[in-house]
């Protein structure tokens, strides 16, 4: 058992009577309380508006530079289109045919349609929520400048004509085999944006578990919540096997290590089967959180709640599944056994279900309701009709025999953008009318939107639906020129001529989103008449979030709570107040949302910005084989997170709990379990995990996939030094997790020898793991370069868990580690379980299976 | 909105095995997934290793049959934690503990409907098709 920590517990009633609720707050104090909460979360004004954290403001930048990004990767998409529009055209070069159709996928995939998520999540989900912020605002700044600084690099190679040229799946020999810094700067590039994708992962699911208003139990989560949820977790598991991918890719490209080089053992099929195992999730990642936004406008427009709640809840969790069947059938034409074939063929098909049901329940939902056709709706029927068609052939291309005649043609470029349009663009661009009242207090126009609306449509069809035939007429991708006479002319003359058309829609809509509305008059607060939370914003503009934070106990607070508006803003419900000048906002329990603890959330901040760009810095200069200054920005890139941390998490409060409204108390401190950055800390590490199993996996394909693996006469890693290794790492854990112990107990001396030992053990066992294969040539086969990469990455664990474990010995020392105040240990123990299990597994795998197999 | 709410105490005791975690509702797909990956993983290797196929087959078969009982015996469970025969209540969209009690007994017995289709979709592959070719 966990010895108590000596702080408080939640005191005082809860939930809160109606009697409570009723209770008059003097006018005097309401304005003194805004008075105070508007000075704790202003915004930064002039040149140190950058150094916002709040989610509105990263949040909004966020999307533009997205939206950015897109319209980018659309006139890349027109360039295309242009040089295909006749036969034996020369628009442009073949090279340059090449990097524009690899950047246009890329750029969409990893800079628009995923960030596009993140950005969306991080401005609406604290307002639908009633949470004054995400819980950890820096992360999301964080993440957001690493998005922008790889962003920018990876796009911008293509003004250098230094883009990468392989397509967007890099597939090897190809992509591995390519000269020049293309296959680089996607690899380095995306790789870096990966990493903060997983940190809005981690930060939504987060939010959405701890920071949800309390009474709000799972059953009354907004819909967005749930799909949030789901991708958070799909995340988790998806994106890691292409990190894992990615540095293995580096590895060859940088060091010629042969895990992709048939003639030393490697195996090109294991990249495509990491990158699948990531990219048929991903369109799934893309897609559940778009629809997820008409699973919030169609209530609005049928005027009731949503049919089926618990059916749409079932679609989303098990798409969320299934759609890790399903990778194989990117790879149905690579000469796997049939039976294989099946197995994805069968889980293609079944995917269809739980996909269609949220659509049935959306249909039902408006059948049964009194719809008002507004803008938001007109987009949603849009992309209800292209998904389906993109859906059904969807159904057809799952089928093995038809994917054998229809793979790398047009058929495929027609399915697939029909599925993204449907089932991600014309959402998304739904939710900007929607949601924007909510996000800048205007409203967008209606006349403009009906244009963007049936311009975008027309030439939607126009362009795509004629790829069926250019396809099925055999007419393969990514060709940049064709002949005449084979019938596909007009087709593709057709296409082109839809293409601008679609540009014309989205000139309509970009206008319409940033031109001036100085002059338009206030808008109506919930101008949709909505029922969820986020309508309880404040208009004009205020950045605290919301005003207190209400008591939910319905679905649609603002239809089946009448009181609830005039409450929130007379600051009658939960922490009205900011009496401390700090920001805060409420953590509840996961399962029903009981207040547990007031967070304190971090403030604006120079410090993320400085971290965003050294670490942009450790990712970009290896791609010019610049490896001194990457170590040099790697190593600044550390200062700046141990000072951030330092100096504003798990900070000892001043008092131990505080008046969080409505008679209740409750700690202003958690460590363990109960903290938010434990499960930060317990979701990453799941992520890291996931990588880490994706080179495991690696080591067991190339033995199944090679006859000779490992290879006759190999040389193999010293036993004795990787038993010594597996030893280190027991201590280094055991001193870990001791310290912890006893520094609860109070025995802080104890502790502090535990911490001096670990990370002493943790060297010594990387050092031993990394001696065992130092007599291996990882250059000459891909048996020892795959012992290498294991090693390696252990090793680079061990650093990062070095550092923890002596950041937590100087909390100890100065006084931030106390055995009352001790969540840095936790998370460092917690850190050190996944690194120590991984560790073992190397281990065995190092030192045992040269033997076993 | 006025209807009582229970005590923090009352909750507690009534529903107290809901601490544990939203991770029950995962439990009939994730026995899908892990069929799902036995099934692909054990044929690959058979495959490629030239191991006795038939066997396989007849092992991951029955393997099938197994995951379909552990799917069902969540999904018996879930049906009685929805409880829908006695409470009428297809919905679960109010406030007390009792509804989330309800809801994710719902949620659950709904993904293990989903789930036993899945894996019997991913078992027609072994009956239907013959070998490695």
């Amino acid at each position: 058992m966990t010895h108590p920590s000596g702080l408080p517990e939640p005191e005082g009633p809860y939930p809160p009577t109606d009697e409570m609720l009723a209770e008059p707050v003097p006018r005097d104090v309401q304005e003194a309380q805004a008075r105070r909460l508007r000075a704790a979360w202003e915004t930064p004004k002039g040149w140190r508006y950058i150094t916002a954290v709040n989610n509105t403001e990263v949040g909004k930048w966020y999307c533009l530079t997205a939206l950015v990004f897109m319209l980018l990767a659309g006139v890349m998409a027109l360039i295309i289109r242009l040089q295909l529009a006749v036969p034996e055209n020369d628009f442009v070069s073949a090279d340059r045919f090449n990097q524009l159709f690899t950047m246009h996928g890329s750029a969409m995939m990893f800079l628009f349609a995923v960030p596009m998520f993140e950005a969306v999540s991080i401005l609406l989900l604290p307002g639908m929520l009633g949470a004054r912020d995400m819980p950890f605002p820096r992360l999301s700044a964080f993440g957001y400048w690493c998005f922008l600084i790889g962003g920018i690099f990876v796009i911008g190679s293509i003004f250098f004509d230094a883009a990468p040229r392989a397509g967007w799946f890099m597939y090897p020999p190809l992509a591995t085999e390519d000269e020049g810094p293309g296959s680089d700067i996607w690899l380095l590039g995306l790789s870096f944006i990966e990493v903060a994708s997983i940190a809005a992962a981690v930060e939504l699911i987060v939010g959405t578990l701890k920071c949800r208003p309390p009474g709000m139990r799972v059953n009354l989560m907004p819909l967005y919540a749930w799909y949030v949820l789901v991708v958070g977790g799909m995340i988790l598991f998806a994106f890691p096997p292409l990190i894992a991918g990615d540095f293995l890719f580096e590895l060859e490209r940088s060091f010629d290590w042969p895990f992709f080089d048939p003639t030393r053992g490697g195996d090109p099929m294991l990249w495509q089967h990491l990158f699948w195992i990531f990219g048929h999730p991903e369109v799934y990642i893309i897609f559940l959180p778009s629809i997820a936004i008409a699973a919030m406008v169609i209530p609005t427009v049928a005027r009731r709640p949503i049919y089926g709640y618990s059916w749409i809840v079932l679609s989303a969790v098990g798409t969320g599944f299934l759609s890790f069947g399903l990778w194989v059938h990117h790879m149905f034409t690579t000469g796997l056994p049939s039976i294989s074939l099946g197995f994805f063929s069968a889980a293609s098909e079944a995917v269809v279900i739980p996909t269609g049901i949220q659509i049935f329940a959306f249909l039902a939902t408006l059948m049964a309701g009194r719809v008002k056709m507004t803008l938001p709706m007109l987009w949603i029927s849009g992309a209800l009709a292209i998904f389906t068609m993109g859906g059904l052939t969807g159904v057809m291309l799952a089928l093995a025999p038809f994917d054998f005649q229809a793979h790398d043609t047009y058929f495929i470029v027609a399915h697939l953008h029909y599925t993204l349009f449907g089932g991600m663009v014309f959402p998304v661009i739904a939710g900007v009318y929607y949601f924007f009242p909510f996000i800048q207090k205007r409203m967008m126009s209606e006349r403009l939107g009906k244009w963007a609306f049936w311009l975008t449509f027309s030439g939607f069809n126009l362009c795509f639906l004629p790829m069926h035939l250019t396809g099925l007429w055999g007419m393969p991708r990514r060709v940049y020129t064709y002949p005449t006479g084979l019938g596909w002319d007009w087709l593709n003359l057709i296409s082109t001529v839809g293409a601008f058309i679609i540009a014309a829609g989205f000139a309509a809509f970009v206008w319409d989103l940033i031109r001036p509305k100085h002059r338009q008059s206030q808008i109506p607060r919930n101008p949709w008449e909505a029922g969820t939370l986020e309508w309880t914003h404040d208009v004009p503009e205020e950045s605290w979030g919301v005003r207190s934070i209400p008591h939910v106990t319905t679905r649609y607070p603002l239809w089946d709570q009448p009181d609830m508006q005039a409450r929130i803003d007379a600051g009658r419900y939960y922490l009205p107040d900011a009496k401390e000048g700090k920001r805060e906002t409420l953590v509840t329990s996961v399962i029903d949302a009981e207040p547990v603890q007031v967070q304190r959330v971090t403030g604006p901040t120079w410090i993320t910005l400085w971290a965003a760009f050294f670490t942009g810095g450790a990712f970009i200069f290896p791609t010019f084989h610049w490896y001194p200054p990457a170590i040099v920005s790697g190593a600044l890139a550390i200062c700046c997170i141990i000072w951030w941390l330092w100096t504003a998490t798990a900070q000892v409060p001043e008092a131990d709990s505080k008046d969080a409204g409505l008679g209740l108390r409750l700690p202003t401190y958690a460590a363990g379990p109960a903290s938010v950055g434990w499960w930060a800390m317990w979701i990453t590490m799941l992520g890291d995990a996931t990588a880490f199993a994706s080179l495991v996996f690696g080591f067991f394909f190339y033995w199944t996939a090679s006859p000779d693996f490992p290879p006759e006469g190999a040389l193999h890693p010293d036993a004795g030094l990787v038993a010594l290794a597996a030893l280190g790492f027991a201590v280094t854990w055991s001193s870990t997790v001791g310290a912890r112990w006893l520094n609860r107990r109070g025995q802080v001396g104890a502790a502090r020898a535990g911490l001096i030992l670990a990370p002493l053990a943790a060297a010594g066992a990387a050092a031993a793991l990394v001696g065992s294969v130092m007599h291996l040539d990882p250059e000459s086969h891909v048996y020892p370069a795959i012992l290498w990469a294991l090693a390696i990455w252990v090793a680079v664990h061990s650093g990062a868990g070095i550092i923890m474990q002596l950041y937590c010995l100087a909390g100890s020392l100065f006084g931030k580690l106390t055995p009352r105040y001790d969540a840095d240990i936790w998370n460092v123990s917690l850190f050190w379980h996944f690194v120590t299990i991984s560790a073992l597994v190397t281990c065995a795998v190092v030192g045992l299976m040269p033997g076993a197999l | 909105m006025a209807e009582r709410q229970p005590t923090r105490d009352e909750d507690k005791r009534e529903f107290a095995e809901e601490q544990a975690s939203l991770f029950r509702i995962t439990l009939a797909p994730l026995v899908w997934a892990i069929h799902f990956v036995v099934c692909y993983g054990l044929v690959a290797v058979t495959c490629a290793k030239e191991w006795d196929i038939v066997a396989v087959r007849t092992g991951l078969l029955i393997f099938s049959a197994c995951a379909l009982a552990g799917i069902g015996w969540v999904g018996f469970a879930a049906w009685k934690q929805w409880n829908v025969a006695e409470t009428g209540d297809f919905v679960n969209r109010g406030g007390r503990a009792e509804d989330r009690h309800h809801f994710l007994g719902h949620a659950a017995f709904l993904l293990s409907v989903i789930s036993v289709v899945g894996v019997v979709f991913v078992s027609l592959p072994l009956i239907m098709i013959g070998g490695c070719q």
